[in-house]
């Protein structure tokens, strides 16, 4: 297909855009950099899908990628011992398996991109990309992407339940406990009175 | 040729007058309705942001200067995408992608992570709480208008800004689907953190993530702030308002009409809706507005398969 020297232009940009994000990513000292580095460079993949006509996937990547990885930045921050993200610290660990894993998928990918011969087909015309993406997704692929929706559906709904502040036993800020095994009885589950209050050693005194 | 550059310039015109034109049509929406006009109406706006662009820059300890100076000319260059893909007539559009709702999407779920990295790159206490709270309420305005703009996007069976148009030649989409615009100016407030949603920058956290900003790049944020308003608006106008259709006047006039409308009604609930606090915010679009946008999607759905 006839493309214009500017689509060949753009393309290298945003692949060295991609690929210098990317490095990037490794080179920074902080999980909230780190993880918006990541995202230029998924943009910049995502440019580029669009520039091969895939308008919807192209267009989705920005939006899935700029929440992705907001949350992940967010759940990093939250997990580990950084509470702001801007303290600095090494982002590449285990250095001789990771310099053997990456030179060793380098030359693999390296390998494929020039030995493998890649199609040729031109787009047809009258193409819609949304349109022929919905059949694709609705017609032979629907179980594939039906289960991984569902199961996807459950994961929103269990972290949604999980980081409400009303639990199953009241709201989380009025201290919430269990009720007990017989009605009015003490809330079950809880540790022993004596275990809690004294502790090993005060009660080994007093024998 | 001729068209894609005009509405290039509709663009950069847009982008240098909306921060003046909502700062004035701010005061007037604050004043007008107590009688009394504010003396400064007119040239009120244009003082402040010399006074900006001649204040020192303040610096915090340790900032990420390139996000800190970054964020607030990226947030600009969001709303000018935003800006790019209303179309004021048929043909006189910049952007005419098949997908540009979903852009305007992206756009929204972008502007969370600039947001984000503008208070948080100032190493400082509150700037970092409103951009914790912006990321918290942000999930929830994206959810409610995505569900809301498939909504508007059924009917035309497309995601062209253009077509979606184009589909509401015999009713306007705020007709065809009466939760649609209400849902969505809530997710305009919410967006440009404006009026009783401003938590992210809002007066209990001083300032929230603008709170150690000051000179031009807190001149840059309010002026991404309002630009963002004014691209709201418009995209509102397209999706609910019928665009550029409309008898008598040329499209764009309609548009620029319609955009007007939609901002001054969103700087009118900003200035008379009380704030909510950031919890009972959560609240109120988890349990009350996102099922309100899941009838909302029902609504349009059902609609679309009787027609």
């Amino acid at each position: 297909m006839e493309h214009s020297i500017f689509v060949d232009i753009a393309f290298l940009l945003l692949a060295v855009l991609a690929v210098v994000a990317g490095w990037r990513v490794f080179r920074t000292d902080s999980m909230v950099r780190a993880s918006f580095f990541l995202l230029v460079s998924f943009i910049a993949v995502g440019a580029i899908m669009m520039l091969l006509a895939a308008e919807y996937l192209g267009v989705a990547m920005f939006f899935m990628m700029a929440v992705e990885m907001m949350v992940m930045a967010l759940f990093m921050v939250m997990f580990m011992m950084n509470p702001a993200g801007l303290n600095p610290m090494m982002m590449v660990h285990q250095h001789r398996l990771s310099i053997i894993a990456g030179a060793v998928a380098f030359f693999i990918l390296a390998a494929m991109a020039l030995f493998s011969s890649f199609p040729a087909d031109p787009l047809p015309a009258g193409l819609d990309p949304v349109r022929s993406l919905g059949h694709e997704m609705l017609g032979d692929s629907m179980l594939i992407f039906e289960s991984a929706g569902i199961v996807l559906l459950a994961t929103m709904i269990g972290v949604v339940v999980l980081s409400s502040h009303r639990g199953r036993y009241g709201a989380a800020e009025e201290g919430s406990v269990p009720p007990g095994l017989e009605p009015g009885g003490d809330p079950a589950g809880q540790p022993e009175k004596g275990e809690s209050e004294g502790g090993h050693e005060h009660h080994h005194h007093h024998h | 040729m001729i068209e894609s550059l005009a509405s290039l310039l509709m663009v950069l015109v847009v982008l240098a007058l909306g921060p003046y034109v909502v700062a004035v049509m701010d005061r007037l929406v604050a004043t007008a309705p107590r009688g009394a006009l504010a003396s400064d109406v007119w040239l009120g706006p244009l003082s402040r942001a010399a006074w900006l662009l001649t204040q020192h820059a303040n610096a915090t300890e340790a900032p990420d200067w390139q996000a800190w100076r970054l964020a607030p000319a990226l947030y600009l260059a969001l709303a000018a995408v935003g800006l790019a893909l209303v179309p004021w007539s048929p043909t006189l559009i910049a952007t005419d992608l098949v997908t540009s709702v979903v852009l305007w999407g992206s756009v929204e779920a972008l502007a969370t992570v600039v947001i984000f990295l503008h208070g948080w790159s100032a190493n400082a206490v509150l700037p970092l709480i409103g951009a914790y709270r912006y990321v918290a309420l942000g999930l929830s305005y994206i959810l409610i208008s995505m569900f809301v703009l498939i909504g508007a996007a059924l009917p035309a069976e497309s995601l062209q800004l253009t077509q979606v148009v184009a589909s509401q030649e015999s009713l306007w989409n705020v007709v065809r689907q009466p939760l649609g615009l209400p849902l969505f100016l809530v997710v305009g407030l919410g967006l440009t953190f404006w009026g009783p949603l401003n938590l992210a920058d809002s007066t209990d956290l001083a300032g929230g993530t603008a709170a150690e900003v000051s000179g031009p790049s807190r001149l840059v944020w309010e002026c991404a702030r309002a630009v963002m308003l004014v691209a709201f608006s418009g995209i509102a106008a397209t999706a609910f308002l019928g665009g550029w259709l409309g008898p008598w006047l040329p499209g764009p006039v309609w548009v620029l009409l319609k955009t007007l409308f939609v901002l001054a009604l969103l700087l009118w609930l900003g200035q008379w809706l009380p704030r909510v606090a950031p919890e009972r915010c959560v609240t109120l679009m988890w349990i009350v507005l996102l099922p309100l946008s899941f009838v909302d999607l029902v609504w349009a759905g059902v609609l679309a398969l009787w027609a």
